[in-house]
């Protein structure tokens, strides 16, 4: 049992709530400056 | 309540009155139809994420679904993941990119004139603003009704007037302000929600005694799962329902399916895309979305769960018995009865400010597809400011009347459906109106007309969350719904959002080459 939980479903979901909220900031920071009017974008 | 009720009034007085003159802020800013629509098209990526989740996270998120989460357990969580994957990186790096820039190009200022410029089809802006005029006042009442059940014990406000009073404060500055307003005091309001989500979890966890601790004393009370529940389906609330069961049907296909992937297409969350200047203010948003919606979502589903333990060391009862029954009432029980004082001033700021930016982004959104999309489409009027504040008021006064007409067991379903019926009507075509360098009208019009239809048939027909409160199906047949166990829990969506996508791709491919209309990239 990891964190108290036992079923890897719900670890799993835990996992990919807080990853997908860690790419969004690793996202918002790799495309910092990407997409400015001045790219044509 | 605990708390001195001369400094909760003092306090939510404070915050209105903040409230107001960010919107004055807005309203100065304000000079032309475009900034009216669309905030100018020029909003700082840190107000577009703050205002896109706060108008995202209402009242129910926090209060319903956290405490559906102390009813069902943790595995709520897989909506948090479809709100973050789905709602914030899928919406805005693949929608929200090419709906800004198609909606800059195409100078689309509400939803149904985007869709109605990107296809060339009149038909189809009056169709989308059609729906958007129908539905949402019935999701707009289901927040004007949670609100002023906040207010009315808050401050000693009778409840028809604390309704009143709610939708007029929110009203002033939409209609005076118009979309900057909105969006600058959504940003303010979704600060507040995030520090109140904050304190919540921290102090949760330091009641539990960690997050390990907490979960696994959770674990141990699996035993302690309601007969009812049980027979259902449910396990625990640290593990999924039994597979196919009716639970983990309502758990997956309604509450994690249905208002995560329904999110995807709100009219009032797709304008947010338009209100950018370019792509670099939204992969900036992206950055503070994803993140946000965790604090909201994530902490609401876990402290839900979690009120489990605290109400079983504290009462020797399960948070739903605790709470009489009434799944509402959990989360401001718990607020009430193991945090600090202060901290529930905190948090019944975090729910008005829920609830209020919400309601702000439904006035302006229903307002303008009323002016621009219905009664003003093709006219001078459809972008004269007047007439939007004009139409604002008028939706606002329908919405209010409404809430006083809405039974209370649909209420709680609301958020759900308006999510379920924008996602069957307009998510097929929108995508494919958005990445298509040939959309074809009659794809797009018979998805949409389809996707509504079946979701309103399966909801008034065969669900029996809806269908039951909704009457039709036992006026006309003599039983609560037509089909029994399993489809009865299965949701709108699993069924209408595959036949809207199926009738737009078969008919894309039929007809899309035919005939080009606006491309999809400059």
């Amino acid at each position: 049992m990891i964190l108290g939980i036992p079923d890897p479903q719900i670890l799993i979901g835990y996992g990919l709530a807080v990853g997908l909220a860690l790419a969004c900031i690793v996202y918002g920071l790799l495309n910092w400056n990407k997409g400015g009017n001045s790219d044509g974008s | 309540m605990a708390v001195n009720s001369l400094t909760m009034t003092a306090l939510v007085l404070l915050y209105l009155a903040a409230t107001l003159v960010i919107g004055y802020i807005g309203y100065k800013k304000t000079k032309n139809s475009e900034d009216y629509l669309v905030a100018g098209r020029d909003s700082h990526p840190v107000i577009i994420a703050l205002s896109y989740g706060a108008t995202f996270i209402s009242t129910s998120a926090i209060i319903g679904f956290g405490g559906a989460a102390a009813n069902m357990g943790m595995g709520l969580i897989w909506l948090t993941v479809l709100n973050i994957g789905l709602g914030i990186l899928l919406a805005f790096v693949l929608f929200g990119k090419k709906t800004r820039e198609i909606g800059q190009r195409l100078s689309a200022v509400t939803f149904p004139d985007l869709m109605c410029k990107i296809y060339k089809s009149p038909l189809l802006q009056y169709i989308a603003g059609f729906i958007i005029v129908i539905s949402m006042p019935l999701y707009t009442a289901a927040i004007l009704i949670g609100g002023a059940r906040f207010i009315e014990p808050t401050l000693g406000i009778p409840y028809t007037s604390s309704l009143i009073l709610f939708a007029l404060i929110t009203a002033v500055y939409v209609v005076f302000g118009g979309l900057i307003a909105v969006m600058y005091t959504d940003a303010f309001q979704g600060t507040i929600m995030l520090i109140g989500m904050t304190v919540l979890l921290a102090l949760t966890l330091m009641i539990v005694g960690g997050f390990s601790a907490g979960a696994a004393a959770l674990t141990n009370m699996a035993d302690l799962v309601p007969k009812a529940l049980a027979d259902q389906g449910m396990t625990g609330w640290t593990t999924m329902p039994v597979l196919g069961s009716p639970i983990w049907f309502t758990l997956v296909t309604t509450l994690v399916m249905g208002v995560g992937i329904g999110v995807l297409a709100q009219p009032q969350l797709v304008v947010r895309f338009m209100t950018a200047k370019d792509n670099k203010s939204l992969n900036r948003a992206v950055l503070v979305g994803g993140p946000f919606i965790l604090m909201m979502t994530g902490v609401a589903f876990t402290v839900g769960a979690l009120s489990n333990v605290y109400f079983f060391q504290t009462s020797g009862q399960i948070a739903i018995d605790a709470a009489g029954g009434n799944v509402d009432a959990i989360m401001p029980l718990f607020i009430n009865g193991a945090m600090p004082d202060i901290f529930v001033v905190i948090f019944m700021l975090t729910l008005l400010a829920a609830a209020m930016s919400t309601l702000s982004a439904l006035y302006h959104a229903m307002g303008t597809a009323l002016v621009c999309d219905l009664w003003g489409r093709g006219k001078a009027c459809a972008l004269s400011m007047r007439a939007h504040q004009y139409g604002i008021v008028l939706m606002m006064v329908v919405s209010t009347a409404l809430a006083f007409l809405l039974p209370i067991s649909i209420i709680a379903r609301a958020t759900a459906m308006f999510m379920g019926l924008c996602a069957c009507a307009f998510l097929p075509a929108f995508a494919v109106g958005v990445y298509s360098k040939a959309p074809s009208t009659r794809a797009a019009l018979w998805s949409m007309v389809t996707g509504a239809a079946i979701w309103f048939v399966w909801t008034a027909f065969f669900h029996a969350a809806e269908a039951k409160p909704l009457g039709l199906c036992q006026a006309l047949f003599g039983k609560v719904a037509l089909l029994g166990s399993p489809w009865n829990a299965v949701d709108p969506i699993v069924v209408a959002l595959p036949v809207s996508l199926v009738v737009m791709i078969v008919l894309q491919c039929q007809y899309g080459k035919e005939q080009p209309a606006v491309p999809a990239t400059a």
